[in-house]
């Protein structure tokens, strides 16, 4: 089983190190071969919104950079953990522009979901299991929820968490999801 | 005379943008003789190197409206960069003229506008990062499409509606007591075959 954990380079805080040992020290005891990328925004473009991804080269974001090493590692993986700092109750700049980009892996389509809300149905049979867990210092309980929500309310596919004390209670609550490809939920 | 920023943050590259109209039909409601009135184009700033101009520009303002199109149900990787940047810019020059009113439009491409919500609630958590006054953000449903159609018979009370908000951000910039309200536009139109046209024409 292949886990893929992703940072971003200009966050590694001491907090962020404490959650990076506590994710890594979890996925070796769980058995999975892990890869750790940790991103910089110096070889990342901003998404551009032209749905190249869908019209012209379906699957793949147009612009030529790491993205597509990114977008094709989280594909092939089994189980991918972002470790997302919160700025502003959502995620950092790099981590945003790396979920924008994420739309290649979608379908054009919309589709009504069991709630009533519309969303663009999955490219693919399966995917990877997705956790978000996010981190910070002195974080706001504001700013927590809100991190919460921004995932939770919209993406049924994909599992956020917050990084805090007591750190067990990230373990546990790991231990709790499927960690395993999944089918692509609305 | 109050000072007037608006920040147009749609990452297209030489594209109609959906937030810029918004954003104009804002900006169109502004009497030039009683506001001074700027524009931030992010993209641009971005692509011409001149964040830093930008950031004077902002940190000037009395109010900022900032109009962006929802990227995976929170704001664009883009704007989310400009923003982190200009809070840094302020902490270390405290160049920050005083206490600045903050507004958001967000619009979507999905027609239900409740899910900007989020979106307008990062704006806010910035403002307060920033010690600036959060007022309102309006939640755009079906953009594109609204734009697309904006000159059909049926779209005419949605437009209007679009202008009466616009009015409002303006009543409040010279009124503080106003209550905080959340604007809703959901346009009418995005059922069955005239959807699926409009949204062929909004992609043109």
């Amino acid at each position: 089983m292949k886990a893929l954990l992703i940072s971003d380079q200009e966050y590694l805080t001491k907090t962020y190190q404490g959650l990076n040992d506590l994710t890594g020290k979890f996925l070796r005891e769980k058995g999975f071969e892990t890869e750790l990328m940790e991103l910089s925004a110096a070889n990342l473009t901003f998404c551009m919104g032209c749905f190249g991804c869908w019209i012209k080269k379906p699957g793949e974001c147009v612009i030529n950079d790491r993205m597509a090493q990114i977008n094709r590692s989280v594909m092939n993986s089994d189980l991918v953990i972002y470790l997302s700092p919160i700025i502003f109750g959502q995620f950092s700049p790099t981590f945003k522009n790396i979920i924008d980009r994420g739309l290649p892996n979608m379908l054009p389509f919309f589709e009504t979901r069991p709630d009533g809300s519309t969303m663009h149905p999955p490219r693919y049979d399966t995917y990877p299991s997705q956790i978000i867990i996010g981190y910070g210092d002195e974080i706001s309980d504001e700013d927590k929820q809100l991190f919460i929500d921004v995932t939770e309310k919209h993406r049924r596919n994909i599992e956020v968490l917050i990084y805090q004390e007591p750190t067990e209670n990230t373990i546990k609550a790991l231990n709790k999801m499927k960690l395993g490809r999944v089918g692509g939920r609305l | 005379m109050k000072n007037v920023v608006l920040i147009t943050a749609s990452p297209k590259i030489n594209e109609q943008s959906v937030s810029k109209e918004f954003l104009e039909m804002a900006g169109d409601q502004i009497n030039s003789d009683l506001f001074s009135k700027s524009f931030i184009d992010v993209r641009k700033s971005f692509l011409t190197h001149k964040l830093t101009e930008d950031f004077e520009t902002l940190a000037k303002a009395d109010v900022m409206i900032i109009s962006f199109p929802l990227y995976y149900f929170c704001m664009p990787g883009m704007l989310t960069r400009f923003l982190v940047d200009y809070h840094n810019y302020c902490t270390t020059s405290g160049n920050v003229k005083k206490p600045v009113k903050v507004y958001a439009i967000v619009n979507c491409g999905f027609p239900e506008p409740e899910i900007n919500l989020e979106a307008v609630r990062v704006i806010k958590s910035f403002s307060q990062h920033l010690n600036a006054e959060f007022r309102f953000g309006v939640l755009i449903g079906g953009g594109p499409m609204m734009i697309a159609a904006k000159e059909a018979p049926f779209m005419k009370k949605t437009v209007h509606k679009t202008t009466e908000i616009a009015m409002n951000i303006l009543n409040c910039l010279s009124l503080t007591l106003l209550p905080v309200i959340t604007p809703i536009i959901r346009p009418k139109y995005v059922h069955g075959k005239s959807f699926l046209i409009l949204l062929h024409s909004a992609w043109r």
